[in-house]
């Protein structure tokens, strides 16, 4: 018999509103609270919601006075990854229940990942978990997801869904490098992320995707989703953390141990510039982005860009990982150790800021996580 | 001089006391101060590590509570204590530059320091020794090769 899963669902919530009572819910899953089975919240945010990851800094990533412009609200989720902006277009997932312990955090995240996975195969769509924590059709980025351990006992899995993506918008609400590339900003973004509006040719909300990700993880999970509401509780304490922390300036504002760095690099090459745009965090490479005089991003940059993602910024890897993307495809006329170099070369420009400075000036060249 | 053990493919420290739950090492430092750090496997089955946030000094904490937290490949998740006691300093070299506990576990990616209440209980939940460390370390290996999370 399948193990039945209490299902919320709710639309238009605020940026405080909808990451407080994701985590008001953690609340009954902690260390000594009676067993019950997990919650799955599939919801919307009220258009727009400009959200941070946990540990990086939200003017950095957030063009705050874009966002007071156009009525876009602003929030930092607890879970990790980039900025992401969401409104009726995306369908925000949450999952609550017990953190497992036997369990590694990719484990359980392409686990839960596959009641999306399932829900978009019903619509057609071939979505899979990649390495890098995203789920992708096509080669191109449909959801992100993220998850957060809270210390006593409790876990919230995230995901954002892309029924659709206004582009233009998300370009000038999030500091991001294609932001700075006009026109082919939004062709840059559009190469390495996808919807369920795009892979199926018909106009989706994320409401809309809700029943098909419900139907999902019910195929996936073995699982009974039935519909219900948060207690009065939950609801109590979803206010209470939304006014005391989700909107408050100390956590809105908060500083990192070290805030994420960007840096870019430039080569000529016989086809034109290529640069890239890296973001890096404590040796960590988080993002990378390649442009350049070409009107597609050829496939070796492409596989380059993901193989780049949560690695080390050490030379040797980065060439590893250059001469693996290469494979036949002479990419542009640059060699695996040119294309290394300058990866390198913009990491270092990065760590170069990093040291000058621990709160980085406005400005972030991190690539669009959309979730 | 520290002794190594190698398991699996993995160097482990053999002057440490390890939690085997949460992949975390305890070197005991003297008699009011032990060190604490991720073992190979926990810093390899997290993920890349892009952020250490370690407790300031003077947070007391107990076995089982966070004295830190990390983030890596979009997972966020607590550092837990293998045992009770004060936070009396944090490695800055690896909140500043977390990919030190990749490169270096057992040394210049320790985590922090602390002041234990009660070692005399803690230390025996942990592992230590080769025959314990060695059973422990092969089955959580074991474990994760089986389920795919590490390669053969």
């Amino acid at each position: 018999m399948s193990e039945r899963w209490r299902l919320l669902a709710d639309d238009g919530v605020g940026a405080a509103e909808g990451l407080a009572l994701d985590e008001a819910i953690m609340t009954a899953y902690r260390r000594g609270q009676p067993p019950r089975a997990p919650t799955l919240r599939l919801y919307t945010y009220r258009s727009h919601a400009a959200l941070v990851g946990r540990y990086q800094h939200l003017e950095a990533e957030i063009d705050v006075g874009a966002c007071g412009q156009t009525g876009t609200g602003v929030g930092r989720r607890p879970t990790g990854g980039g900025a992401i902006v969401m409104g009726e277009q995306q369908l925000g997932v949450a999952v609550v229940g017990p953190a497992p312990t036997a369990e590694s955090p990719k484990e359980l995240m392409e686990r839960l990942s596959g009641g999306i996975v399932a829900g978009l195969a019903e619509l057609g769509i071939e979505a899979s978990f990649r390495g890098k924590n995203d789920l992708e059709a096509g080669g191109r980025k449909i959801a992100g997801l993220g998850l957060y351990f809270d210390g006593e006992g409790a876990m919230l899995f995230h995901s954002s869904v892309l029924a659709d993506l206004d582009v233009s918008f998300m370009l000038r609400v999030l500091r991001i490098p294609a932001a700075k590339l006009g026109d082919k900003g939004v062709a840059a973004v559009r190469e390495r992320v996808t919807t369920v509006t795009a892979e199926t040719g018909r106009a989706w909300t994320g409401a809309d995707l809700r029943p098909v990700v419900a139907l999902g993880f019910a195929k996936a999970l073995g699982i009974d989703p039935a519909e219900g509401d948060p207690t009065a509780d939950e609801r109590a304490r979803a206010g209470w953390l939304a006014a005391q922390k989700y909107a408050a300036g100390e956590w809105l504002y908060q500083r990192s141990p070290h805030p994420d760095m960007s840096g870019s690099a430039v080569v000529k090459t016989p086809g034109g510039l290529v640069r890239v745009y890296l973001e890096s965090s404590g040796g960590t490479i988080k993002s990378v982005l390649f442009t350049g005089d070409f009107n597609e991003l050829p496939p070796a940059l492409a596989r380059f860009e993901a193989a780049l993602k949560w690695k080390g910024l050490e030379s040797e890897e980065v060439l590893l990982l250059a001469r693996g993307a290469a494979g036949g495809d002479p990419g542009l006329g640059l060699s695996p150790e040119r294309l290394a170099d300058l990866v390198v070369e913009a990491g270092e420009r990065a760590a170069a800021r990093a040291a000058a400075s621990p709160v980085r000036p406005e400005g972030s060249c991190y690539f669009p996580e959309v979730g | 001089m520290t002794e190594w053990l190698e398991v699996q493919g993995y160097r482990l420290a053999l002057d440490r006391y390890y939690e085997r739950a949460g992949h975390l090492w305890v070197l005991v430092l003297g008699p009011g101060r032990v060190r604490l750090g991720m073992d190979p496997l926990g810093v390899e089955t997290t993920g890349s590590l892009a952020q250490v946030a370690l407790a300031p000094p003077g947070t007391a904490v107990r076995r089982g509570e966070p004295f830190g937290s990390v983030e890596a490949e979009k997972f966020v998740g607590p550092l837990v204590a293998p045992l009770s006691g004060t936070v009396v300093a944090g490695n800055a070299a690896a909140e500043a530059d977390p990919w030190l506990v990749h490169r270096d576990p057992f040394g210049e990616g320790w985590l922090a320091e602390l002041a234990p209440s009660d070692l005399a209980h803690d230390l025996p939940l942990l592992a230590h020794g080769v025959g314990e460390v060695t059973s422990w370390f092969e089955g959580a290996v074991a474990g994760y090769r089986l389920r795919g999370v590490l390669a053969e």
